[in-house]
């Protein structure tokens, strides 16, 4: 699971809405996957990312220290960019869980693939 | 209405005739709103939802599940359109592959970021270890944020939803996680095939994996012509083609006048019917087991609220053949004809059972069937049971289907192994019949009962209708017909 991916995933237990985003990463294994960086493309995906969450997701991870928001002229800073790209795109976890910041239900990951599924009685109606 | 020269008369009977057929127009749609609020009210639907979710795992879910393994050397056959979608959105774009299967679309863009989600585990493993960035989720409860996403395509899926409401369910999450201005394509099956026509909309369909490796480990990629309907390959039943409207070797053509907005394309002329039709030699044989495969297509009811636990009992226990001894075979009436004289399926509840086989009886199918075959399936009923329940017809009886029986000494497979050489015809998704390579060591042939994968298929305008009427987020751009699918591409409005 990439942190992009991260960034897009919310809790959907019942009843937690919106509460239920971000979900709290823990991993216990962690891979880097080379990707070839291309600049127009990570500079289209940084107004998309909620940042707060990459923040929380890059410290848990101990990843090189992220911005705190993008910098102005973000789209021509090329150290700016390769540092997104490796953060959104090139580290991914492998095994680890996501947590409901709302409810505390553990979602898994396993070999790089989170599972979201809920049972009946915890899915929204 | 006729123009004729009495002007006065005409007029009348031109008046009747268009009083009638309003009043006829407005019953029809009464009697559909009433079964569609019988079946989808709000109490009905709460009631309904868990045997939907029981149906769904037993006839969707845990058949991916358990036929995933043989997807791994498939080669799955994308779309064009579907293709083009996703290569005509913004370089950049987040857009996510709802009920992926095993990642065909997956790798079609490198400009933008695709994520693919599936409910069964097994096929989104398949994607991952071709390196696409996958998840396990349920459509019904997606697991993003709103305004996630710069587009959606949800290819084969919605048709795997057995109520109404679990449909509109999914459409509707689906516009939750669009941003304004985003784009959804959609693709189901279609009811109305170009040569022959579900009788019903809810379906279940067989799938044999079995089939599937003995077909095709006969064909190399650019072989596959050439093993087409040769009776010596001792594999009577053709193969699915890639192409869903080929899947049982009907020569169909996409009929253009049916697409709205999508341009016509030629129907693949490479795939395997196309060559067969070719050949004269082993034609009759080939299309008489043929005919005998597509007469082994099994119906379900449709699932309206006073059936679905009916139906839960049917499809589960599919050793259950009694059933089977009173069906007669049903003719399959023209398409306009269907159209006019279709019952809203919902509260009518006939007395017999509700599996029902389809016999095409259309002209242009005629030679599909083999001389003297008998149109009703009593006799076959016997030899359902003693295979346990296998759902297929076995060729040969007594007097009737003599032909059959000769071509079963020809060498073709025994009367069980033609039976279950069935293979899934799903429109869209992840198929055996785009297999073009599977390791022959394959074990022995499964018990194909099991394997019986459920479908909602659409009627013509009637996921438009869903949209329009249900889904108020989405604005239609654009729909029409792909290769007997009905396939939608709508865009979500923007917040006032």
């Amino acid at each position: 699971m990439k942190l992009l991916t991260h960034n897009l995933l919310s809790s959907h237990v019942r009843g937690v809405g919106p509460r239920g985003f971000p979900l709290r990463l823990q991993a216990t294994e962690v891979r880097v996957n080379p990707v070839e960086f291309n600049p127009d493309f990570v500079a289209r995906m940084i107004p998309k990312v909620e940042w707060a969450a990459l923040l929380e997701a890059a410290d848990t991870l101990n990843l090189a220290e992220v911005p705190r928001e993008p910098t102005e002229g973000y789209e021509h800073d090329e150290d700016f960019l390769r540092k997104m790209h490796h953060v959104l795109l090139e580290v991914e976890v492998l095994e680890g869980t996501l947590q409901c910041p709302e409810s505390g239900r553990l979602f898994p990951i396993s070999r790089g693939i989170p599972n979201m599924l809920l049972n009946d009685e915890e899915t929204e109606t | 209405m006729t123009q004729g020269e009495f002007p006065c008369r005409d007029k009348r009977r031109g008046i009747w005739q268009a009083t009638h057929w309003h009043i006829k127009l407005l019953l029809r749609a009464v009697s559909r709103t009433l079964s569609d609020l019988h079946a989808s009210g709000q109490p009905a639907f709460s009631r309904m939802d868990p045997e939907a979710a029981r149906l769904e795992k037993q006839r969707v879910h845990d058949v991916y599940e358990s036929t995933a393994p043989y997807f791994r050397d498939l080669q799955s056959k994308a779309w064009p359109r579907v293709c083009q979608f996703l290569q005509d959105q913004k370089p950049g774009s987040l857009i996510a592959d709802i009920g992926c299967g095993t990642g065909k679309y997956l790798k079609v863009n490198s400009q933008v970021h695709i994520l693919g989600c599936d409910y069964c585990g097994p096929l989104v493993e398949i994607a991952r270890n071709r390196g696409c960035e996958v998840m396990v989720c349920d459509n019904l409860n997606l697991p993003f944020r709103d305004q996630g996403f710069d587009a959606i395509i949800s290819i084969g899926v919605i048709h795997h939803f057995s109520t109404k409401q679990r449909r509109i369910r999914a459409i509707k999450e689906m516009a939750r996680v669009l941003v304004p201005g985003g784009q959804l394509m959609i693709y189901v099956w279609a009811m109305e095939q170009k040569n022959r026509r579900f009788e019903k909309q809810d379906v279940l369909v067989p799938w044999n994996r079995a089939l599937c490796s003995q077909l095709f480990s006969e064909h190399s990629p650019s072989g596959r012509k050439r093993q087409c309907g040769r009776p010596e390959t001792s594999h009577p039943c053709h193969a699915p083609c890639s192409e869903w409207s080929c899947s049982i070797c009907f020569k169909e053509r996409w009929d253009s006048k049916r697409s709205h907005s999508l341009d016509s394309e030629p129907v693949m002329t490479t795939t395997c019917c196309g060559s067969i039709l070719k050949e004269g030699e082993g034609e009759n044989r080939f299309y008489n087991t043929l005919g005998k495969s597509f007469r082994s297509w099994f119906f379900s009811r449709s699932l309206d609220e006073s059936t679905l636990r009916k139906q839960i009992e049917k499809v589960r226990p599919l050793r259950t053949t009694e059933s089977w001894a009173n069906n007669t075979v049903s003719v399959q009436p023209s398409r306009h004809q269907d159209f006019d004289h279709q019952e809203p399926f919902s509260t009518k509840e006939p007395n017999e059972d509700e599996e029902v086989f389809l016999e095409t009886s259309q002209k242009h199918l005629e030679w599909l069937r083999a001389p003297g075959t008998s149109k009703h399936f009593r006799g076959d009923q016997e030899v359902n049971r003693r295979n346990g329940g296998e759902i297929f017809l076995p060729p040969t009886n007594t007097g009737e289907n003599c032909a059959d029986a000769d071509d079963l000494k020809n060498g073709y497979p025994s009367g069980g192994e033609i039976l279950r050489g069935i293979s899934a015809v799903s429109a869209t998704d992840s198929n055996p019949g785009d297999t073009i390579s599977v390791d022959k060591q394959q074990p022995s042939i499964l018990d194909s009962g099991a394997f019986m994968r459920y479908y909602h298929v659409f009627r013509e305008g009637e996921l438009c209708g869903l949209l329009q009427e249900n889904v108020s987020e989405l604005h239609i751009l654009s729909s029409g017909n792909d290769h007997g699918n009905w396939c939608i591409v709508a865009e979500k409005k923007e917040k006032l």
